[in-house]
């Protein structure tokens, strides 16, 4: 291996690193209708984990992204179960505007929550939608980094879409999961346009040459990590961050010190 | 950890990657830069300019570097581009290409018994891989689906499906695994956590070939995935390079 990092090196060699606890920006929790997935329970998920180094997971329950009203407090358990280990968004669906509402009204009451989680493209509601203002008042209120699903030339969720609601709530951190896969150009424009959107690189990181050239035209301050788990294997991920071709400074910032800057004191 | 990637391409394909790896020597600093000792390897214009010159150009640019393995494509053989069958398969022996691949939606052609089934039955008898992408359609199939009706009709075929999507496709997968012995899958975008784990405790490890789709892809996710899978060493080894090894020492041109 040309590849001489030896964070690189540590990762081959024993899958994780000491100096690099990796925070999990964009997971999930439960199962989920179009895939079967071997490692479902929180158990599992922290198993996976701790082969991995992922210290710590921010999820938003598959039944939230569905049916919030069950999903949520679901979600919420786990977080009391495992307080070590897992953090959540709670999940909006704004095709029910009046359960949005009830959601975010106990918040702090379910707990665990350290943002709110979008999923505009399955939900089939632009995130620039009437039905969002009240998730976004309250995330501008609390500065409350909210993680939008993003994908290029979507009707609901693409960059563009994304820096018009940064443009309307400057102070509010977005998170593009999936970094607007596809429209790589465009979410790199609204991550410079905009200081408080982050790239998150679910999917995104497996397309050879998209986070060096994030790192090297937006800055790695402002690249997340995240795996969808239970989906995708963590080591997937942090494999394609480690071949990339940029520098340990980068490898750490991006698998967990922008993470640790952004959610400072609501971690474990 | 030896590393024989077996979905590797390199060349100027009409649409780029995000970051092309144009020239033979992209390849070779890849894998040196993620440490994959050997690959087999398709020239883009295979499927993007014509089976005759993918299957020339790349048999010529990989010639100098032993650690590379040339790939080829079929077509069918009404048409004789790639002359008569036995000579196709003497000028594969000459040219050491064992393994090929079928570009049915590119190539334009049916991928079943009676457009190609002298080609698919001399590779069935002759243990020869052939490769299909997994987004490749020929008679109203895709995929999986086009698999399961290509072994329906071939079943002793060695038939590596390339590139599943990162949506999990077990579902549609392991019956086919569980219904015909040549069915093979490439670990490029078999991203599943628990995936590999899960399914050698089921099939073994005989069925998964360790892949980089590179340079679509970023070889460093699957292989750290398959270093550190929770199966033994001597399984990782298999997958990585050891079922590749077997099935090109199988295949008689
Ligand atoms: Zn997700």
């Amino acid at each position: 291996m040309t590849n001489d990092s030896p964070l690189v090196a540590e990762f081959f060699a024993t899958g994780k690193a000491a100096d690099c606890p990796v925070i999990d920006c964009h997971a999930h929790y439960g199962p989920f209708q179009a895939i079967y997935f071997p490692k479902v329970t929180p158990e599992a998920m922290i198993d996976s984990r701790d082969r991995a180094g992922v210290r710590c997971v921010i999820c938003s329950g598959h039944a939230a992204l569905v049916d919030p009203a069950r999903g949520n407090a679901e979600m919420a358990d786990v977080v009391r179960r495992f307080p070590e280990r897992f953090r959540a968004y709670m999940a909006l669906n704004p095709n029910y505007p009046d359960n949005l509402r009830e959601e975010l009204a106990r918040f702090d009451e379910l707990g665990g929550f350290v943002g709110l989680k979008f999923l505009s493209d399955y939900h089939r509601y632009p995130i620039t939608g009437e039905a969002y203002t009240p998730a976004y008042e309250f995330a501008q209120e609390r500065e409350l980094p909210i993680l939008m699903h993003t994908w290029g030339g979507s009707a609901y969720d693409s960059p563009q879409q994304v820096a018009e609601v940064a443009s309307r709530y400057p102070t509010i951190p977005i998170l593009m999961g999936h970094s607007g896969h596809g429209d790589w150009e465009g979410a790199m424009r609204t991550a410079l346009d905009h200081p408080r959107v982050y790239l998150e690189l679910c999917a995104a990181y497996a397309v050879h040459g998209v986070v060096e050239t994030f790192c090297q035209r937006v800055g790695s301050e402002r690249v997340l990590f995240g795996t969808d788990l239970p989906w995708f294997d963590p080591h997937y991920g942090i494999g394609c961050v480690l071949q990339s071709r940029i520098t340990d400074q980068d490898r750490h910032n991006i698998l967990h010190r922008n993470a640790e800057g952004l959610f400072a004191g609501k971690l474990p | 950890m030896d590393f024989f990637d077996c979905n590797a391409a390199y060349g100027v394909p009409s649409v780029p990657p995000f970051k092309p790896a144009t020239a033979v020597e992209d390849l070779l600093e890849e894998m040196a830069w993620c440490g994959i000792a050997r690959a087999l390897v398709r020239h883009a214009a295979l499927d993007n300019e014509s089976p005759q010159t993918g299957n020339r150009v790349v048999v010529e640019e990989t010639a100098p570097h032993a650690s590379l393995h040339p790939t080829w494509a079929i077509l069918p053989t009404q048409t004789g581009e790639l002359g008569a069958l036995e000579e196709f398969l003497a000028a594969m022996r000459e040219a050491g290409v064992r393994a090929l691949w079928a570009f049915p939606s590119k190539h334009r052609y049916t991928l079943d018994a009676v457009t190609c089934g002298d080609v698919l039955s001399a590779l069935s008898e002759r243990r020869i891989p052939l490769f299909i992408q997994r987004g490749e359609t020929s008679r109203g199939l895709t995929g999986w689906e086009l698999a399961g009706a290509l072994l329906k009709e071939f079943p002793s075929l060695v038939l590596v499906v390339t590139g599943h999507g990162s949506w999990g496709e077990d579902r549609y997968f392991r019956p086919l695994v569980e219904a015909y012995e040549g069915l093979h899958v490439d670990t490029s975008r078999y991203e599943l956590d628990g995936g590999i784990v899960d399914f050698c405790r089921k099939y073994g490890p005989g069925r998964l070939l360790f892949g980089s789709a590179f340079p679509n892809t970023s070889p460093g996710g699957a292989m750290l995935t398959l270093a550190h899978a929770d199966i033994s060493d001597e399984d990782r080894l298999l997958i990585a390079a050891g079922n590749l090894d077997r099935l090109l020492a199988e295949a008689q041109p």
